[in-house]
């Protein structure tokens, strides 16, 4: 009798908070894409339209009056070539800390992933000096080379756990056979950790593609600007009705649409990863 | 030494003069596979650090044209930066508030995902949303959503109770709406973790704790608690540290207002340094920010010896 009741309370209470998290989560998920696709005039109307009708008006302006193809393209080619170069110099790093037994690597380990714990904005003013004796200011590859420094001791780390799940038999039949460092990399290794290289991949193209710090202190001529960055712009800007909250909220969902759909097609892969970090 | 060592050995021995070969091509190996992620560590990391703290001594300054060495003088001066205090405040409040939001909303979303209902696979999905949203986006759209002219949000409750609130005039209410939104963006990520960690938790333990009489509640307190407390601790250490330079979220909702309520140390870097090139100031502000990384790490590795439990 008692546990009957139990799981018909217990169910009530799940249902109840599995409705206030979808509200809570989707609530400025709503507002943000009823903004998007909204006329600017729509958005300012007492009492308000909750869904008003759909216009692609304000991804028209925003294609037309800001180079916001231009915008898109930077964020895209400084994430990928910031996961791309995360990728190698992780993978490489990780494998010779989880296959090559030297003296002191568990110290250096230890050095790089303490590395993570530093701010990035607390060093952000020797950095702008860096890049700029560099001549990487303003340039799409400074921030990349900045971001994938950041990115690369969580990358070293999550990928070690994968090829330590690699069992050394596989290898070790290769090197008998005599394939040589490279050949045992591209051939055996990198298949078999590819679901690790992909769950780290997408975080990390993730992570790059939704940065601020960096392209916004150091980047500011419109050929190296991210979306990011033009967002802020954009806020800063006027309009007759105050603030283009409809331009805003239509870079917003630009920003957001790709992350989701990776989200939804790879679910399982990035929650790997992100716990892998965590847990052992 | 060594040399001459393996030189006499040669004649008898050659196998090990090959394994030491062995060894030198190991190290050179180990040192070349790891070279470039640590070359870029101590290149875009540790180097800018050591400046920070050198540069922190000096007024550096690009639009002064000022650089020379000034000892203390920037640290007297953030004493009497009302700017600066007020960013110390708020970080110190809001990292507290949000890292405690985030372990406790991030459990009770884990346990919501781990229990079986009708949609899990949805809210599973969905959950990954706030995390996947790039914070700067988060911050204008809670701006919006709060907006005291058009935002939702304050349209619904002056609808209910007649009464216009206007969420960003009020410095607490300020406050208490970045951290909130803080706990949106961060508090899935949290989720993520804790549900891996009770998936981990070995079913026998709740079977015996079952069959013993526990009931759910006590299971709950008395096992899953415990079991995963060094997974809290760290994870409540990682955003700790995360959120002490958190500067998106602020920099898109309030930009450090009204007045400095909202203001954080991450904000107060980036303007001193890269909007007013102040970069001898920065560096100071900078080192304060170091400072409580630093306590907090240590503090936190202390804690998290004492947590270790085993079963």
């Amino acid at each position: 009798m008692t546990t009957r009741w139990n799981i018909r309370w217990g169910a009530v209470g799940t249902y109840l908070s599995f409705a206030v998290f979808t509200f809570i989560v989707l609530l400025p998920v709503y507002w943000m894409l009823r903004s998007a696709f909204s006329l600017a005039s729509d958005l300012t109307k007492v009492p308000l339209i909750y869904f008003p009708n759909p216009t692609l008006k304000n991804f028209q302006t925003l294609i037309g009056e800001v180079p916001f193809l231009q915008y898109t393209l930077n964020s895209l080619i400084f994430a990928l070539s910031t996961t791309l170069v995360t990728l190698v110099v992780g993978f490489i790093a990780a494998y010779a800390f989880a296959r090559i037994r030297v003296p002191g690597s568990e110290v250096i380990l230890w050095i790089l992933l303490l590395t993570m714990a530093l701010p990035d904005v607390g060093t952000i003013v020797p950095l702008y000096q860096i890049l700029k004796n560099l001549h990487l200011i303003d340039t799409i590859s400074g921030i990349t080379l900045v971001m994938s420094s950041t990115l690369a001791p969580f990358t070293v780390w999550v990928l070690i756990s994968f090829i330590k799940q690699i069992p050394y038999e596989i290898e070790e039949a290769a090197i008998l056979d005599g394939a040589s460092l490279p050949q045992i990399l591209w051939h055996i290794l990198i298949p078999v950790t590819m679901p690790g290289l992909v769950t780290m991949g997408l975080i990390n193209f993730i992570n790059a593609w939704n940065n601020l710090l960096y392209p916004l202190s150091f980047n500011n001529s419109p050929a190296s600007k991210t979306l990011s960055v033009a967002i802020t712009e954009i806020y800063g800007g006027y309009s007759p009705y105050g603030k283009p909250w409809e331009l805003i909220m239509a870079v917003g969902v630009a920003m957001t649409i790709p992350t989701v759909i990776l989200i939804i097609f790879s679910q399982k892969a990035i929650v790997r990863g992100l716990v892998g970090g965590a847990i052992k | 030494m060594q040399a001459k060592a393996e030189a006499k050995r040669k004649p008898f021995l050659p196998s090990i003069t090959s394994l030491s070969k062995l060894i030198r091509r190991r190290y050179l190996l180990f040192v070349l596979l790891v070279a470039p992620a640590f070359l870029l560590r101590i290149a875009t990391a540790a180097y800018p650090i050591f400046q920070t703290i050198l540069q922190g001594f000096t007024n550096f300054d690009v639009i002064d044209n000022t650089n020379s060495f000034i000892g203390f003088n920037n640290y007297q001066t953030i004493m009497g930066d009302f700017q600066v205090q007020s960013a110390v405040s708020f970080t110190v409040l809001l990292v507290i508030f949000s890292t405690v939001g985030d372990l406790v909303v991030g459990m009770l979303i884990a346990l919501l995902l781990d229990s079986s209902f009708r949609g899990r696979g949805f809210a599973r999905t969905i959950n990954l949303i706030p995390w996947a949203v790039p914070t700067i986006v988060a911050g204008y759209g809670f701006r919006w959503l709060l907006d005291d002219q058009f935002g939702l949000l304050p349209y619904w409750i002056t609808q209910l109770t007649g009464y216009h609130p206007v969420a960003f005039i009020n410095p607490t209410l300020a406050q208490t709406i970045v951290i909130l939104a803080h706990i949106w963006k961060d508090a899935p990520f949290m989720a993520v973790v804790f549900l891996a960690g009770l998936q981990g938790v070995p079913m026998d333990l709740y079977d015996a704790a079952r069959v013993d009489g526990a009931n759910a509640w006590l299971r709950f307190w008395r096992l899953t608690i415990p079991l995963i407390m060094p997974l809290t601790v760290t994870m409540g250490l990682f955003r700790l540290v995360w959120s002490l330079g958190s500067f998106d979220l602020v920099y898109g909702l309030t930009q450090g207002g009204p007045g400095e309520a909202t203001s954080v140390l991450a904000l107060q870097i980036f303007r001193n340094g890269i909007m007013f090139f102040k970069f001898g100031y920065a560096s100071a502000i900078s080192v304060i920010l170091l400072l409580f990384v630093a306590v907090i790490g240590l503090f936190g590795l202390a804690l998290f010896r004492r947590t270790e439990v085993t079963y």
